[in-house]
């Protein structure tokens, strides 16, 4: 019942969010559409760090869906499942979620000191744009210490499928217990599945039942679950072709998709699949302080090379 | 797949099996930070542990890219000679697929008044990917029993490319083969550096950028357009990726080497010149110029 409890503190923040989940936590399953409709209007978002990503997904990462994030290697997925971490923590006060984060991380990326400077990152951020929130709440100072924002990411490193599926069946004990978790970032879900198969079936079979359980965890407990993706090369037509990893039947387990592609020396995010908004596409820019927007290009960052 | 160990050892055959019988428990990140910025090897330049804020890390595989000549065998060396004096204290493992393994140059490196630092460098040799596995499998044991030597946190595999020159078409099946030993070679890794906070580094050749291998890294060296090989297949195995450049010869004397941080889940991309001396790598100061 605790997880009840809480979710009426979210709600009853003096913040927008004021007619929370809570209702449909109790009675499982018993909504009517104009429920559903005002569930989905209260419904908080998780910041990117870049407003214009956060456009094309209609305000952030969406709680109570399961989001795929995909791309080739060093165009900033990690670096937006760490942003993704640590935003998720912005206390409601400051426009945030006030949310935990559980991190599991299948290949050895996610490093501490990255994940520090985000949260450095993240604070300088927030204290510039909330200058007199900041006077007068020194309660609320307290508490933005990067040290408190990595003490808040629940770190999970498995190193192999089946850990993966292990953590993966532990999260509904887990998110029983710690009901204050607003995200869930797998880091990459594709990692482990790559190896040799001898079981094609069996590993789609694997796959989709842990994005059903992913989807439901996502519902029951009012959580984002983000899943980071690779890119494969795909032999179609006579040509070899760049397509996220783990097959078609995967491509139909995620709700959103997100897709980060290299344009010149841009990154951009390209929005490929999402049940209410149009595909689109903004660039974003990964700074020392984490996903930002990308600026004009008369101030563009310099690259030392 | 061996077991490692005879029953007394159980604890150290396979702790994946172990762990996960166990309730995964997740970690602090707090708590890692420490360990995660002192844990850093150094590569004995302040100019090159600069641009890598530090050293290479512990716990993640670093791949140095690069064409022949480029730098990278005099690097692995130069790291294994010092790993027994760095804060990390380790003896190196190092893996050698193009043979014979580079003892002269080894020996070379190594200060005259300490030929005991070769001691704390173990070598063996692999000739296919299942000869790779099959050490890796058995590095297990060698990392966690060390009677009389230094515990080993530094894994070094010079080249994975070597390993896949032969016994594979460019046919779409064969590919498929080459990558699934790509990600079995990389969990590997992986799990060893994780478990032992091990530093791993795995050297690799470039290819020629040829149409059709779009989303792998892309540089200029020697005038080449070129790309570390195995693909990107292999670029999603890696957690950091170091590319070692050269100029093109210019009327100006040597051409300038330049070491780029193509990505990495710590570092911007960033790069700094270095020059090969007789004693090692060293970066050059822009000013030094």
């Amino acid at each position: 019942m605790s997880h009840v409890r809480s979710a009426h503190a979210v709600g009853t923040n003096k913040s927008k969010g004021a007619d929370g989940p809570s209702t449909s936590s109790v009675l499982k399953g018993a909504q009517n559409a104009w429920d559903l409709l005002s569930d989905e209007q209260s419904r908080r978002h998780i910041n990117t760090g870049s407003a214009d990503l956060n456009n094309i997904l209609g305000g952030g990462i969406h709680c109570k869906e399961v989001t795929e994030i995909g791309g080739v290697p060093g165009v900033g997925k990690t670096q937006l499942g760490i942003q993704l971490a640590i935003n998720v923590q912005i206390p409601v006060e400051y426009g945030g979620l006030g949310g935990k984060a559980v991190y599991i991380d299948t290949e050895g990326s996610f490093m501490v000191e990255r994940v520090y400077q985000i949260a450095e990152g993240c604070i300088s951020d927030i204290l510039e744009y909330f200058p007199h929130c900041h006077d007068k709440a020194p309660a609320g100072q307290e508490k933005l210490k990067p040290e408190s924002f990595l003490a808040d990411i629940y770190y999970f490193r498995i190193c192999s499928y089946t850990e993966q599926i292990a953590v993966i069946n532990y999260l509904e004990k887990f998110l029983e217990e710690h009901n204050d978790v607003r995200i869930v970032i797998i880091d990459s879900v594709t990692f482990h599945f790559r190896q040799d198969f001898d079981d094609m079936a069996l590993r789609t079979r694997v796959l989709s039942g842990l994005s059903l359980k992913l989807m439901k965890l996502s519902k029951a407990y009012n959580l984002a679950v983000v899943l980071l993706n690779q890119v494969t090369t795909k032999f179609t037509e006579g040509s070899f072709q760049l397509t996220l990893a783990l097959g078609d039947s995967w491509s139909h387990s995620c709700t959103n998709r997100l897709i980060l592609y290299w344009n010149g020396n841009e990154r951009y995010g390209y929005l490929d699949k999402s049940p209410s908004l149009p595909v689109a596409s903004a660039p974003y820019a990964v700074t020392i302080k984490g996903v930002r927007d990308a600026v004009n290009s008369n101030s563009k960052r310099v690259r030392v090379m | 797949m061996r077991p490692a160990a005879p029953a007394r050892h159980s604890s150290a055959s396979s702790s994946s099996s172990t762990y996960s019988q166990q309730e995964p428990r997740p970690e602090n990140p707090l708590l890692l930070l420490p360990s995660s910025r002192a844990g850093k090897l150094s590569l004995g330049c302040p100019v090159l542990d600069r641009l890598l804020s530090g050293g290479l890390p512990a716990a993640s595989v670093t791949e140095i890219a690069g064409e022949s000549a480029s730098g990278k065998t005099q690097l692995c060396l130069q790291l294994a000679l010092l790993a027994p004096l760095s804060p990390l204290s380790a003896s190196c493992l190092f893996l050698h697929s193009d043979l014979p393994f580079p003892l002269r140059r080894l020996r070379g490196l190594a200060p005259k008044s300490r030929p005991d630092l070769l001691d704390h460098v173990l070598v063996a040799a692999a000739h296919s990917p299942s000869d790779l596995i099959s050490l890796l499998s058995r590095a297990h044991h060698l990392l966690t029993h060390h009677p009389g030597r230094l515990p080993v946190r530094l894994i070094l595999i010079d080249s994975i490319a070597s390993l896949f020159r032969a016994d594979f078409d460019a046919s779409p099946a064969d590919l498929k083969r080459r990558s699934a030993l790509f990600f079995r070679i990389s969990a590997k890794l992986k799990e060893l550096a994780h478990r032992h906070r091990c530093v791993v580094v795995v050297t690799n050749q470039v290819v020629d950028v040829v149409e059709g291998e779009a989303g792998n890294t892309v540089a200029w060296s020697s005038g080449r357009r070129v790309s570390p090989a195995l693909g990107i297949a292999w670029a999603n195995c890696v957690n950091t990726r170091l590319f070692l450049t050269r100029d093109a010869d210019g009327p100006g004397g040597s051409a300038r080497r330049r070491m780029k941080v193509a990505f990495a889940p710590h570092l911007p991309e960033r790069a700094c010149e270095f020059v090969i001396r007789r004693d090692g790598v060293f970066g050059v100061e822009p000013a030094e110029r």
